[in-house]
């Protein structure tokens, strides 16, 4: 089954209720994202990125609107559905990178497996290659405490793969990185973009990602201020 | 394999299997060893004394024919099992804080909130199960050493009249047996029940917790 909208939120919106104040962290957005696209939501710190990042992925309620996924409207599933659609249709990729401490980088990228019940075998060839895809091919059984930052979020990258998501979503993916490493992270996902065909949406506002997103959308105060596509930019530039 | 079917998806199976979560739960222990120890220890103790609790007793009614235990060690008994249960349920507490962003990830993933809740109660059981046996061996080598001292001087063999306390028939549903043998059956069930009862209620919270809230969790 090919969708042509991957993501597609209509009037999105998710208020937090302090006291008597109320915070509109998402107000209105309406947001189509097509397969195979890569597209960055650009915006300030506390302009509703990563509120943004939840509601697409299945990681929280909004408080109107919906979100469709591969057009099913998430919110109408229930705790196992949306276990699976997480497990399924969504790769996350973080700031932070959290991978599973204890575990090795085969065994990190292996888990989502588990969960959808991938037979074991499968489980290690595929992770073997996905890790190999990313550059750490020689690291399988490194621990995140032995890796770099660089090389942990490769692992989270390959992860996020495991299970041929429908959507990668990432937040903020080169935040904890430096300059080169975060560029190189930037650049392995726009190849895996347009080599695999996955759908990639990152909050961030690490300018550096403009040069390689199809679309960029700036967010402020809740709302989309503006979508511009790569063109526009350049030309900007 | 397709669970249900919501508009053009197909739902599948969502499993986390029983190796897997023990894998995982006995790494966790071992990367957190210290504190792991320091839970043990609660249960050790606990259970270190109701065994030289028990097995005195049983010296002692081998030694002058009555049975030894007063109600007033029996409070004493429920109330150091409750310490002890207080105190794994606070150090679970904080093992489930320390690890919100593990857990939001594994939700992320594709766990479900019994998968989460099925970790820990693993740990509570890996805790509670050598706490149990190391516990045994405690009260066991204590009460020896009490009842030596004690029929030392007393009788001329004391060592044998341990060992036929050691042996002195219990019935625990539905058979008899040494009590040895019954007390390391008490010792284990018991002690995994506690770590599992004190873990209960952490690791509920920690299943319950929203994934988006758990992400933004910061230690």
């Amino acid at each position: 089954m090919r969708y042509e909208y991957t993501v597609e939120t209509e009037d999105l919106a998710k208020y937090y209720y302090m006291g008597k104040y109320v915070v509109k962290a998402l107000d209105g957005v309406n947001l189509k994202v097509r397969r195979g696209e890569y597209v960055s939501i650009m915006g300030p710190s506390g302009s509703g990125k990563t509120t943004l990042f939840n509601m697409i992925g299945g990681l929280d309620r909004p408080t109107r609107g919906k979100v469709y996924i591969d057009e099913v409207d998430i919110s109408k599933l229930d705790a196992y559905e949306l276990a699976w659609l997480r497990a399924r249709k969504i790769g996350y990729i973080f700031q932070t990178f959290n991978l599973i401490p204890v575990l090795t980088a085969l065994e990190n990228v292996m888990l989502p497996m588990i969960f959808v019940g991938t037979p074991r075998e499968q489980r290690i060839k595929k992770a073997t290659e996905l890790l190999t895809i990313v550059g750490l091919g020689d690291r399988l059984h490194h621990k995140p405490g032995e890796l770099s930052g660089g090389q942990q979020q490769r692992v989270a990258i390959a992860r996020a793969l495991a299970n041929d998501p429908a959507i990668v979503l990432a937040d903020e993916p080169t935040g904890n990185l430096d300059l080169q490493t975060g560029l190189e992270i930037i650049n392995l996902l726009r190849t895996l973009n347009k080599e695999k065909g996955v759908t990639i949406v990152t909050a961030t506002h690490d300018l550096k990602m403009i040069d390689v997103s199809d679309r960029i959308v700036y967010l402020r105060d809740g709302k989309i201020e503006r979508i511009e596509t790569r063109a526009e930019v350049t030309v900007e530039l | 394999m397709s669970k249900s079917e919501v508009g053009t998806w197909e739902i599948g199976e969502i499993r986390f299997p029983f190796s897997e979560a023990f894998r995982l739960s006995l790494e966790s222990i071992r990367k957190r060893f210290v504190r792991a120890a320091i839970t043990t220890a609660a249960v050790v103790l606990g259970i270190a004394f109701l065994n030289s609790l028990m097995m005195m007793a049983a010296i002692q009614s081998v030694y002058t024919g009555t049975t030894g235990i007063q109600t007033y060690q029996y409070w004493l008994l429920f109330i150091s099992l409750l310490v002890c249960a207080v105190g794994i349920t606070n150090s679970m507490l904080i093992a489930v804080a320390e690890r919100y962003k593990e857990i939001g990830t594994l939700k992320c993933l594709g766990a479900l909130d019994r998968h989460v809740l099925i970790l820990f109660l693993n740990e509570s059981i890996i805790m509670g199960g050598i706490g149990g046996i190391l516990g045994y061996a405690a009260g066991l080598i204590a009460a020896i050493v009490y009842g030596y001292i004690t029929l030392g001087g007393k009788v001329a063999d004391p060592m044998s009249k341990i060992v036929e306390a050691m042996l002195m028939p219990r019935t625990i549903i539905p058979i008899a047996l040494p009590t040895v043998l019954a007390l390391l059956i008490v010792s284990i069930v018991l002690s995994i029940i506690l770590s599992m009862a004190a873990t209960l209620y952490p690791a509920y919270i920690g299943a319950k917790l929203n994934p988006a809230e758990a992400l933004r969790y910061e230690v």
